[in-house]
């Protein structure tokens, strides 16, 4: 399995995987894999520009959350936004067709990655995973075999490489699965089928299957079967004898998720094509027409390249691990405080919407202003503000630097609001005595949340 | 083989599940109601929405009778006169606000009928007004001039102190000339987004039963959602001055110069509570969260509309001079209006499944 080179250097069994690893296999999985990473991609920006989601998620806002750290990355303008996504389009054809392929990976990895960090309104899950992979990509040797570049410089054509590097890919997708599932169990996904309880009668307009909408065990069949597609499908995957009925599962999985919550957009077809990496190598070989000889392989990835990669990327899939598990160094309920939350795979887990009411308090006179926040933030932006904490804390600053703006000398931010999760009435979510705008964003645990009631119904 | 396994592990989660839930809760587990959508939408079009397009068309036809009377003679008698026609066909437009969607959503019929918050003495679009009238040329069809058309310049025009006083001076012509295009335009507008909803739209509107963005359904519940922002920011909080830390702003409330404010407010209010029980057959939103065993956040909702309704009545008219000397009264109107608020725009969006936002961008 292509876990184990993550531990090499062990006598006996681990020799036996680590040749296991290393043997040389064909590079076409890999190929195919660029090729329709590089195709999604391309559509994927088409389709976002189309949709006229430039200019309504990255011009026409006033405001934007970044991400800790990344506070330098703004928005490029109108035309500087339309440009960076005419660069992240060439760049998908790019690695499509393997055109200047690792300037095209690497550049498509920076524009679609600047544009994700500009606002934390528009997170994904998808897109994270697109980010990542974009990233694998600059990495990996996924252009040098049918592609433009080979083409005009044969000398450069691979046309084996260790087993490894084409696991690559497949580790991280099993950890988006296996994390995925993972989340998944928890007692009110399990025992009690929410959300899926209160999201599934929304869809009684299905044909067919509409009606079923409303049946409590529906909800409970998703939720399972939800929970154990993404636990074992990984498994289903890597193991010849179970590939062909995984691959089915993948079908039919996410051809479901895609009718029953079809606002999840690209997803299913980015997981669907992406798990034709699981295939092996004669699979690839065919479906890129390749007629190999069986004979010793004569194009290997240098061993030095080989073993640079193996050090980088011990690494980055340590960090892969480590990631989604740092929820577990927080108190609270984690779906409240979302502490942790992202870069998680906690894909469509909860049911979690909120208000909130800002108040401007000038310090000296007491003089109290409300906030109009649809004067300052889009409806999305609104609603993902409401119940994310490091939203709050950003509007709060924002809102401070906007009132000195007018006038208000030291002006203190206070909020009231109200969240509802998972199909509990709305609670009181912020302490309302809290200056908001004097609270930091950090790591830590925040302290003006105020405690969730599971029994408030 | 391997699909047996699958199809095996599938089978005996759902047979786990079942012993679970049985064990967990004995007796009868709270299974959801199957819920007809259709009917409620059919209810919707047919006993809500066109309706009150319906009565609006009608009191538009009256008021515009009534203009035309006091424009030949506008004396101070007459304006008196053409008042009560005027607010009736302000409170019947209080209830097609809600249905900002299909053909009044193609036609911005809301924003050229009542774009708030009205203007005030100081507003531009008072000065465009009048330099329109002066001119003699303007164009009502572009979307520029929403806010020198529709109920709020009528109020104006009609109603404002000095109104008679203009009407009689020299150059009347042009500005009853512009009373009469706003009229006309108004009429236009309403019987056409009448017609499209009984041609076309209505098909549309019954068979759609799915929530997302775009949906009824989901325009509904958004609509419930921003009516009630529109109450609690441009029709109250506003004028009062919520934003502007108690600094009063009354010449901002919708329908200010004819006096009819809170009226306008409580009919509002009144007609959005109508709307979520589904008006008389009770087949609204409010049934459709009690098939989804949400009792008490439908009985709470209820209660809510009630309250805040009652809280507005509890003002004194005018409320131009409540907003200043009466304040305990607004406030504690504006306290339920904000609970109410958070039940429709949190709670029952939530319930529903409904994303409160206009964008259809991908969400996970």
């Amino acid at each position: 399995m292509a876990t184990k080179f993550l531990s090499p250097n062990k006598k006996g069994v681990m020799d036996n995987w680590r040749e296991k690893i290393t043997r040389p296999i064909s590079i076409s999985p890999l190929i195919t894999f660029r090729i329709i990473f590089g195709a999604l991609m391309l559509f994927s920006t088409v389709r976002f520009w189309a949709n006229g989601w430039i200019d309504s998620l990255y011009v026409k806002p006033q405001i934007y959350f970044t991400y800790m750290g990344f506070e330098w990355v703004k928005p490029l303008g109108d035309t500087g936004m339309h440009l960076l996504f005419l660069i992240m389009g060439l760049s998908a054809i790019g690695i499509m067709l393997g055109l200047l392929y690792r300037f095209s990976a690497i550049l498509f990895f920076l524009s679609f990655t600047y544009v994700e960090l500009i606002d934390v309104t528009n997170y994904l899950n998808h897109y994270y995973f697109v980010s990542i992979v974009a990233f694998l990509l600059i990495l990996l040797p996924a252009g040098r075999c049918k592609s433009v570049d080979i083409w005009f410089s044969p000398q450069r054509k691979i046309t084996h490489v260790p087993l490894w590097i084409v696991g690559v890919i497949r580790l991280q997708m099993a950890i988006v699965y296996f994390y995925a599932g993972l989340a998944k169990l928890t007692p009110e996904w399990m025992l009690e089928a929410i959300p899926m309880k209160i999201w599934l009668p929304a869809k009684s307009h299905l044909p067919l299957v509409g009606p079923l909408m409303y049946k409590a065990w529906v909800a409970y069949l998703f939720s399972w079967f939800g929970a154990a597609y993404d636990l074992l499908i990984p498994f289903f995957l890597i193991n010849r004898k179970t590939r062909n009925s995984g691959f089915l599962a993948v079908l039919a999985f996410h051809i479901c998720t895609a009718i029953f919550f079809p606002a999840i957009g690209m997803f299913p077809y980015v997981m669907m094509l992406s798990s034709l990496i699981f295939f092996s190598s004669s699979f690839h070989d065919k479906l890129l027409g390749v007629h190999r000889r069986v004979s010793f392989p004569s194009k290997l990835l240098p061993a030095i390249q080989a073993k640079f990669l193996s050090v980088v990327l011990t690494v980055y899939f340590f960090i892969q691990i480590v990631v989604p598990l740092r929820f577990l160094l927080y108190p609270g309920h984690l779906f409240w405080y979302e502490e942790g939350y992202r870069f998680s795979w906690r894909v469509m887990l909860m049911e979690k919407s909120g208000n909130t009411f800002f108040y401007v308090k000038e310090s000296k006179t007491g003089k109290t202003f409300e906030v109009d926040n649809s004067k300052y933030l889009t409806p999305q932006q609104e609603k993902m503000m409401s119940t994310q904490p490091d939203m709050i804390i950003r509007y709060a600053h924002f809102l401070k630097a906007e009132y000195q703006k007018k006038g208000i000398k030291d002006p203190k931010i206070y909020a009231e609001g109200f969240v509802a999760l998972n199909g509990l009435r709305s609670q009181p979510f912020i302490d309302p005595n809290i200056d908001l705008a004097s609270q930091q964003l950090s790591f830590g645990h925040v302290q003006w949340i105020l405690p969730f009631y599971k029994d408030s119904k | 083989m391997n699909k047996k396994i699958l199809f095996g592990f599938v089978i005996s989660a759902i047979a786990i599940i079942f012993a679970c839930s049985k064990k967990s809760t004995p007796g009868d587990e709270p299974v959801v109601n199957s819920f007809d959508k259709g009917a409620m939408l059919i209810n919707y079009a047919d006993n809500l929405i066109i309706p009150a397009y319906s009565d609006l068309q009608t009191q538009l036809n009256t008021l515009n009778t009534a203009v035309n009377g006091f424009l030949t003679n506008p004396t101070a008698a007459n304006q008196q006169m053409l008042k009560p026609v005027f607010k009736a066909a302000y409170l019947s437009f209080e209830r097609v606000s809600f249905s900002q969607l299909g053909p009044a959503e193609t036609a911005l019929l809301n924003n050229f009928l009542n774009t708030l918050p009205a203007m005030t003495n100081d507003d531009s679009n008072l000065a465009k007004i009048e330099s329109s009238i002066k001119s003699g040329s303007y164009d009502l069809q572009a979307t520029a001039t929403v806010n020198q058309q529709g109920f709020p310049a009528l109020d104006y025009l009609l109603f404002a102190s000095d109104a008679v006083t203009k009407l009689n001076d020299a150059g009347n012509a042009n500005r009853k000339k512009y009373i009469q295009d706003v009229m006309a335009r108004m009429q236009s507008l309403t019987s056409g987004v009448l017609t499209n909803w009984k041609n076309t739209y209505r098909g549309q509107f019954i068979a759609n039963t799915k929530s997302d963005a775009g949906s009824p359904i989901g325009y509904m519940v958004n609509q419930f959602a921003y009516e009630m922002d529109q109450l609690k920011g441009p029709r109250i909080g506003w004028p009062y001055g919520k934003q502007s830390a108690g600094a009063v702003f009354e010449t901002k409330l919708e329908g200010y110069y004819s006096g009819i404010s809170l009226s306008l407010a409580i009919e509002n209010l009144t007609n959005l509570k109508i709307l979520y029980v589904g008006g008389s057959s009770g087949n609204g939103l409010s049934a459709y969260l009690l098939a989804l065993k949400k009792d008490q956040l439908n009985s709470d909702i209820i209660r809510y509309f009630d309250n805040a309704i009652a809280k507005l009545k509890a003002i004194p008219e005018p409320l131009a001079n409540s907003l200043t000397n009466n304040k305990p009264a607004v406030d504690a109107a504006y306290k339920d209006i904000q609970i109410l608020l958070t039940a429709l725009k949190t709670d029952m969006a939530s319930a529903l499944s409904v994303r409160i936002t206009y964008t259809d961008n991908d969400g996970d």
